[in-house]
């Protein structure tokens, strides 16, 4: 005999549950928690080497450093003497909660203020993993197109902020900030847009401040 | 690429479900994928195939159900079913932003058939 059960089960469930209880666990402890993601190269890394750096007499911060192979970003991020932790998907394409449980039991999380996530390079795959974080934070190079926030939709519409990174190649490349605000915001129209160079610097203080008021709202 | 973990988790699921209902040979499994759930069905469907093909699920049948993307207006509130993902002005008043999306996000095992 046959029978069919229904059965209506979230095929993320066990992700998001731990996900829940990775929360709790940052409100717990007043962790701000940032999921950082964008295409390889757009600068993830060589963001959080400034901000680091800059932030440091301010904030306790660390960092997961989420790649399919090498501790090369780890390293780079230690060189601010930040916290750093790699986590080697082995070639899996994004980040999910049991290995953020993971990095977390490395880390010493006591008075931790922020908690970077520095997510696999790929925009596509680490938006459906939610991690316990309080934001998600895209960045998009303007060596990349000014359209991929329609090519790439569910990212930008998760993102609470997106920066806008090597603004110092603008006269290069043809790419619009415009276009790409313009793009995002039909996605999310609250996502708050940043226009920065990490390699000058230029543009970062209204990024730190946002980080400043986040932090503050996790009191 | 991502589709290859999902199916290691519908995966599990069942094998939880047929404990917990007696189940002998799973026949068949029903999933809904919504437009925006990131997941492709094509992908979903090949990356079932690629870890059924031995064990105790060797030629069970996936069937995928797509399921259409519902927002409701930002502005006015009209429930409409935009034709592109990424653009959608509401047939009434145009407005492009803020939407709330009703379904299309979801992602989920919806029914499973099998020998008791």
């Amino acid at each position: 005999m046959s029978k069919t059960v229904t059965i209506v089960r979230n095929v993320l469930e066990a992700n998001e549950r731990r996900a829940a209880s990775l929360k709790d666990y940052f409100a717990a402890h007043k962790i701000l928690c940032l999921n950082l993601m964008s295409s390889p190269g757009a600068g993830k890394t060589s963001l959080l080497e400034r901000t680091l750096v800059d932030l440091k007499g301010e904030f306790k911060m660390a960092v997961i450093e989420g790649d399919l192979q090498t501790d090369n970003d780890a390293r780079r991020v230690a060189a601010t003497g930040a916290q750093a932790v790699q986590v080697n998907t082995e070639g899996g394409c994004h980040l999910d909660s049991s290995m953020i449980e993971d990095a977390i039991g490395v880390l010493d999380m006591q008075g931790l203020d922020i908690l970077f996530i520095e997510n696999v390079g790929n925009l596509v795959c680490p938006a459906e993993f939610n991690l316990g974080e309080d934001h998600k934070v895209s960045l998009l190079s303007v060596t990349e197109g000014d359209d991929k926030p329609e090519k790439y939709p569910l990212m930008f519409h998760l993102s609470s902020v997106m920066l806008l990174n090597k603004t110092d190649l603008l006269p290069y490349v043809d790419f619009s900030l415009e276009a790409a605000s313009s793009h995002a915001r039909k996605l999310n129209k609250d996502i708050e847009i940043f226009p920065v160079a990490c390699r000058t610097s230029e543009g970062l203080g209204a990024w730190y401040d946002w980080l400043r008021k986040a932090r503050a709202s996790k009191r | 690429m991502h589709e290859l973990s999902l199916i290691q988790s519908i995966i599990d699921i069942i094998r939880e479900e047929r404990v917990k209902h007696g189940m002998n040979r799973v026949v068949r499994v029903r999933v809904v994928n919504g437009a925006l759930s990131g997941a492709v069905s094509d992908a979903l469907s090949f990356g079932w195939e690629c870890l059924t093909q031995d064990g105790e699920l060797k030629g069970v049948a996936l069937e995928i159900v797509d399921m259409p993307l519902k927002v409701a207006c930002g502005s006015c509130g009209l429930a409409f079913e935009p034709e592109d993902k990424h653009y959608m002005p509401c047939p009434a008043c145009q407005e492009i932003l803020g939407h709330d999306i009703q379904s299309g996000k979801e992602l989920y095992i919806d029914e499973i058939e099998a020998d008791v």
